[in-house]
């Protein structure tokens, strides 16, 4: 064979192997905390679509759970194991940006911000130290949920304030029956419900400019306080209660209230899904504030790459998900639960149409609404402080509590007590 | 080649992956110990004795550690008595016995996450069947909280876990059971001794060297158990069931302070090694005595 036929056959196999080479799809893992079958599934199905649509990039998921998560993301980090997407909420990505593991994604968002126009609430809690940590993905707000016929059978109106809310929970406290299912664990549920007292008492903000922790003040007191006896109408287990001993408690007609960022579908599917008798309305505020704020969680997803090819085909995906067409059947991989962060989101047809929705639709919108008063601990200055992701892991709002209605403590001790434990967190 | 080389060789591939796998991590342990490391991943810095002295300075370990020591006794003697009765029992010869004891066993090969959702929905208040019960038999007004008081959490978890694993004590002190010879019964009745002069002069003391090896099995097991209380719990309410292996968990993995947890970690090993050693003294000097 000749010195030139060896030359063209190699030029040849080269330029197939260099095809072959630039026509492997990059490879990325997502991981996501949304582990019930049915949102797995709807994530596949979004997953399949983009893969198929995009035969150059190949997205997998590998849900996880938020229990562990806190864990278990730092650990596959270190070990060069993490995942390129990660979902996330504000204190999470404080911890893995305290590690390195978390690229800025600042173009992205300002295109997508362009397109679709972020809900500016939802963006704030991942904006800082110069840069966008993370692209929204859906918004998540508590509300207080009740039904129509037990207040009206009881001749109580839909409290507004917290002397109303207090009269109400007792009328509706009767044999067997609770008037309000308050959470008193030492959790992430009792964290959410105690700040949204908080937000509702004027005592949202738990740092000051510099850092220093603002937990001590009257208004948080108050807030406590007010839970406290609240808590007392609550049943007698709510102590290792998480979400879903919330959702059973009002699902089986057993709490007259509770407040929880979604019922829709427990109600929906092991309920009376009874659309006109389910009500939802804004958390109540203290009577001396003038209206009604809540606990919002912007959930958002977060790139965890280094390498380059990655970080392109990542943002190609993001912004194939924000696409109204998609984002909607994003959205509604849990019905009334998942809240829009763009404005052609809260829009698109892809949401609204799904039947879900469609018959809790009047409930839907008063969710959106509740949402546009959300605040988030340790997010709320426009000063983001690292120790935020510890307090929040370490759950010491909902451990506050528990030293008022375990320990007997009164609020103002155990607010004390809360203020000095998270200046000792904050210090280290 | 000598026969006790020979037998080092074979069993050297199989020590070097303990050693891999149990020794390499305890290394680790130690040496973060002595830094001050933060979340997993991070660097951290030498800090010679730091975390020692904070750990043994501040109250959180003391106690948990006393509270590690409630768990443990608080199992030892509800198992016990369990296992003692069941075992007992299951000495005897009656119709069927050989099927109890095959299904005496049940609650131990359960799996702990079964056995937490049947126990958390049978104790919930809204719902669970032991409050509607004890209500009827007069016992309580209204529905308790059985994790709501600090008491009531720790008594429940050890009543819950010692549900769990009593059985597989019952079938060790069977074991040790029938290892009591027959004719020492058949001697003491012809004696004139009674049930209990049995049980306390041959059953309890021919039972001695099996409660022994028990009670220092069953100290490591109960004092590292972490799943039940977790699960049911997470040391609540306030920290009521918070042992040591809990603060172990909570100290890295929710407090992010790793270095810390593995201090912790080094203290309760070298603890419960101490506990071991002397335990094992004793049970080689009672057998010397014998």
């Amino acid at each position: 064979m000749g010195t030139t036929r060896l030359l063209t056959i190699a030029g040849f196999a080269a330029t197939l192997l260099t095809g072959t080479a630039y026509a492997a799809p990059v490879d990325l893992t997502l991981w996501h905390m949304e582990q019930p079958p049915h949102r797995v599934q709807r994530m596949k199905e979004l997953l399949d679509e983009f893969n198929a649509a995009h035969p150059d990039i190949q997205v997998k998921q590998e849900p996880q759970s938020w229990g562990e998560v806190y864990a278990k993301a730092p650990a596959a980090f270190a070990a060069g194991n993490g995942p390129d997407l990660l979902f996330t909420i504000p204190d999470f990505t404080t911890v893995l940006k305290g590690i390195d593991a978390v690229v800025p994604v600042d173009d992205l968002v300002k295109d997508l911000d362009a397109k679709h126009g972020f809900v500016p609430a939802t963006l704030a809690p991942y904006k800082y130290d110069d840069h966008v940590w993370a692209v929204p993905a859906y918004n998540m707000a508590i509300s207080l949920w009740y039904r129509n016929s037990v207040l009206k059978a009881a001749g109580v109106e839909v409290p507004k304030t917290w002397s109303e809310w207090l009269a109400a929970a007792e009328k509706l406290s009767t044999d067997g029956k609770y008037g309000i299912g308050l959470p008193a664990n030492k959790q992430l549920y009792t964290d959410q419900t105690v700040y949204s007292f908080m937000v509702n008492s004027g005592a949202a903000d738990i740092y000051k400019d510099d850092g220093s922790i603002d937990f001590d003040k009257p208004a948080t007191v108050n807030a406590y306080d007010f839970y406290s006896k609240l808590a007392k109408l609550s049943p007698a287990d709510n102590g290792s209660w998480t979400w879903g001993e919330a959702e059973a408690c009002f699902a089986s007609n057993t709490c007259g209230m509770i407040l929880q960022f979604g019922v829709i579908n427990t109600y929906d599917t092991q309920a009376e899904g009874d659309a006109a008798d389910l009500g939802v309305a804004p958390v109540p505020h203290a009577d001396d504030q003038g209206e009604s704020a809540t606990i919002s969680y912007s959930n958002a997803i977060m790139l965890t790459t280094k390498d380059e090819a990655k970080q392109a085909a990542a943002k190609v995906f993001l912004a194939w998900l924000m696409e109204p067409a998609n984002y909607g059947r994003f959205l509604t991989m849990e019905p009334g639960l998942f809240l829009p962060v763009t404005g052609d989101g809260a829009k698109a047809e892809s949401f609204w149409s799904d039947k879900t929705v469609t018959k809790y639709k009047g409930q839907v919108e008063t969710m959106i609404s509740n949402s546009q008063h959300g605040k988030l601990f340790g997010f709320t200055t426009g000063k983001v402080f690292p120790s935020i992701g510890a307090i929040s892991a370490q759950n010491v709002i909902a451990e506050t509590l528990q030293h008022i209605v375990v320990d007997g403590q009164s609020a103002a001790d155990a607010v004390k007590g809360g203020q000095a434990r998270m200046s000792e967190i904050a210090k280290k | 080649m000598k026969n006790t080389t020979l037998a080092f060789l074979f069993v050297s591939p199989a020590l070097l992956f303990l050693l891999a796998i149990l020794g390499w991590p305890l290394v680790q342990a130690v040496i973060l110990s002595f830094q001050d490391v933060g979340v997993i991943g991070s660097q951290g810095q030498y800090v010679g004795l730091a975390n020692y002295s904070a750990i043994l300075g501040g109250a959180g370990f003391w106690r948990a550690l006393g509270r590690s020591i409630v768990w443990v006794l608080g199992n030892a003697v509800v198992q016990t008595a369990l296992a003692l009765a069941t075992a007992l029992i299951l000495n005897q010869k009656f119709p069927g016995v050989r099927i109890a004891r095959t299904w005496v066993i049940l609650t131990w090969i359960v799996p702990t996450v079964v056995v937490v959702i049947i126990w958390r929905w049978l104790l919930s208040s809204s719902g669970g069947m032991i409050n509607p019960l004890l209500i009827q038999a007069g016992i309580i007004e209204r529905p308790v909280g059985f994790f709501a008081t600090r008491e009531s959490a720790m008594t429940t978890l050890i009543l819950i876990n010692s549900w769990r694993w009593f059985p597989f004590t019952a079938l060790m002190m069977l074991a040790g059971l029938t290892r009591i010879p027959g004719d020492l019964y058949e001697a003491a009745r012809i004696d004139g001794a009674g049930t209990f002069q049995r049980f306390k002069r041959i059953t309890w003391p021919l039972l001695q060297p099996t409660l022994l090896v028990l009670g220092v099995v069953g100290t490591l097991l109960s004092f590292n158990v972490f799943d039940v209380i977790w699960l049911l719990t997470a040391g609540g309410p306030s920290g009521a069931t918070q042992t040591l292996p809990v603060l172990i968990y909570d100290t890295a993995f929710k407090g992010y302070r790793l270095s810390e947890a593995a201090t912790i970690s080094v203290l309760t090993s070298i603890l419960l090694m101490g506990f071991a050693f002397l335990a094992t003294r004793a049970m080689t000097a009672q057998e010397a005595a014998r």
